[in-house]
């Protein structure tokens, strides 16, 4: 029960990821992206060890269908497992194992992967795919949280017992090695999506000043006068 | 303005972040973190690539000392950083810039280190060691959420005439594998470290189990299901 996309920026090359969930602390899973080299992210009964693997694997020049092709020769459950890979150029490949519980299923646009298990159906899958597809001009963390918010309003997950809410919702976005662009997370809430977007546009406010005074600390005024400054505008 | 405990376990080797701030989205810099290699937070003005750096330096084999020597050598502004780093040995070392802000300082011991800036005062560094150093023998994300408890407990970030609150906190753990064995975040809080002690108590039943059915998903029981066993157990 997840529902999940990873994307590549037409115009930056910045690689994203994004991920809502009835599980808890799903943001803590998603090791699986990296600058220049690419994103895999693996869920259903997931394979922890896969994404940080499949890094390796494309970092060492492998494409996305023969990183695939290595982790189903790496893993007796493979057909447990839901995967999506896409490399640095957008090349994207999906894996819903048979094993997954339905309904599950995903779909390899241009320059993405959207997939998700225990969903309402394939509308949800649609959901996230237009919802990503609306605003193709717009910074890819909007349009990652598009996706989610487009596959929650098409009926998101539904278990045993019926609906099941979002729990938990993360978004990265990286452009540099070294560390991540847009890191955003909601481990624990009713409403994992709506608290998702709460959390983003905040640090999208807070997002220069933090950059700017690691990169020269002796121009940069205090975070009381910045908080200030902004409530100040609003 | 920011607390943080860096810590190693000495029986299992597992090496962990736990940090609090008034910042948000605090999680976002806790990347520096490498099963088996060590761990390092550079936190006050922030060197975004520090962390990114000082692991790779940790994974070629240098001491914590080397490691945060070179950082330093390497950044012009070196005298804004807060910088701590324990390696796979369990040597700790900190650097308290003298540019950092308000009351700034760290407590350092084998396997640990404490350190904050913008705080109430050295009593708040030294309450964080002892809430880590109180209980030797439990798991190490339970000794650092105990360490920034403490913190927060003896006052915290700001001055006693204006106090700020914690609006982010993170708490992740490394053991042998490749991904976090915990990983756990609040990004906008008004009391984050009151809700990721929260977020951590739902969790941990629940970690015994996604960890089960990553290992074994063949005849795994839905999660609806784990759920009615835990309250079937309450």
């Amino acid at each position: 029960m997840t529902f999940s996309i990873i994307a590549r920026c037409p115009h930056t090359g910045r690689l994203g990821l994004g991920i809502a969930t009835f599980s808890i602390g799903s943001g803590g899973r998603c090791e699986g992206i990296q600058a220049g080299v690419g994103i895999c992210k693996t869920q259903a009964f997931t394979n922890r060890g896969n994404d940080p693997l499949a890094i390796e694997l494309m970092a060492q020049g492998h494409t996305p269908a023969h990183v695939m092709k290595m982790l189903e020769q790496n893993d007796p459950d493979h057909a447990y497992r839901q995967i999506a890979i896409i490399d640095r150029d957008g090349n994207g490949i999906g894996h819903s194992g048979s094993g997954t519980r339905p309904w599950s299923g995903h779909h390899v646009g241009k320059g993405y992967v959207a997939f998700g298990n225990v969903l309402a159906g394939p509308q949800v899958l649609e959901g996230i795919c237009a919802g990503f597809e609306k605003d193709p001009d717009t910074l890819l963390e909007f349009r990652i949280l598009a996706a989610l918010e487009g596959g929650r309003n098409s009926g998101g997950q539904v278990g045993a017992d019926g609906h099941l809410t979002e729990r938990s919702a993360a978004i990265r976005v990286v452009a540099d090695p070294d560390y991540p662009d847009i890191d955003v997370r909601v481990d624990l809430h009713d409403d994992a999506i709506v608290e998702l977007r709460r959390v983003l546009e905040e640090f999208k406010r807070y997002e220069v000043f933090y950059r700017d005074r690691g990169r020269d600390p002796s121009t940069a005024i205090t975070q009381d006068e910045f908080v200030r400054r902004l409530e100040g505008r609003a | 303005m920011t607390y943080t405990i860096l810590g190693r376990c000495q029986r299992t080797g597992r090496v962990g972040i736990g940090i609090a701030t008034f910042s948000i989205t605090v999680g976002r810099y806790c990347w520096g973190v490498k099963s088996n290699v060590g761990v390092t937070v550079s936190q006050a003005f922030a060197n975004e690539r520090n962390n990114a750096l000082a692991l790779r330096l940790l994974t070629q084999g240098f001491t914590a000392r080397a490691v945060l020597q070179q950082l330093m050598d390497n950044d012009p502004y070196a005298e804004y950083r807060q910088i701590g780093v324990i390696d796979r040995t369990g040597m700790a070392v900190a650097h308290t810039g003298p540019k950092t802000r308000g009351w700034s300082g760290h407590v350092v011991g084998e396997n640990y280190v404490a350190f904050g800036n913008g705080l109430m005062g050295p009593e708040i560094a030294d309450a964080i060691a002892k809430g880590f150093l109180a209980e030797p023998e439990s798991d190490l994300e339970h000794r650092l959420l105990m360490g920034i408890e403490a913190g927060r407990d003896a006052g915290g970030q700001g001055t006693r005439e204006r106090p700020k609150t914690e609006r982010s906190a993170a708490l992740r753990v490394y053991s042998t594998d490749t991904f976090a064995d915990i990983d756990l975040r609040v990004d906008l809080h008004e009391t984050a470290v009151d809700e990721l002690r929260r977020v951590w108590s739902y969790f941990k039943p629940y970690e015994p189990y996604y960890r089960h059915r990553e290992r074994n998903p063949r005849g795994a029981m839905g999660q609806e299901e784990f759920m009615k066993t835990l309250q079937a157990a309450e």
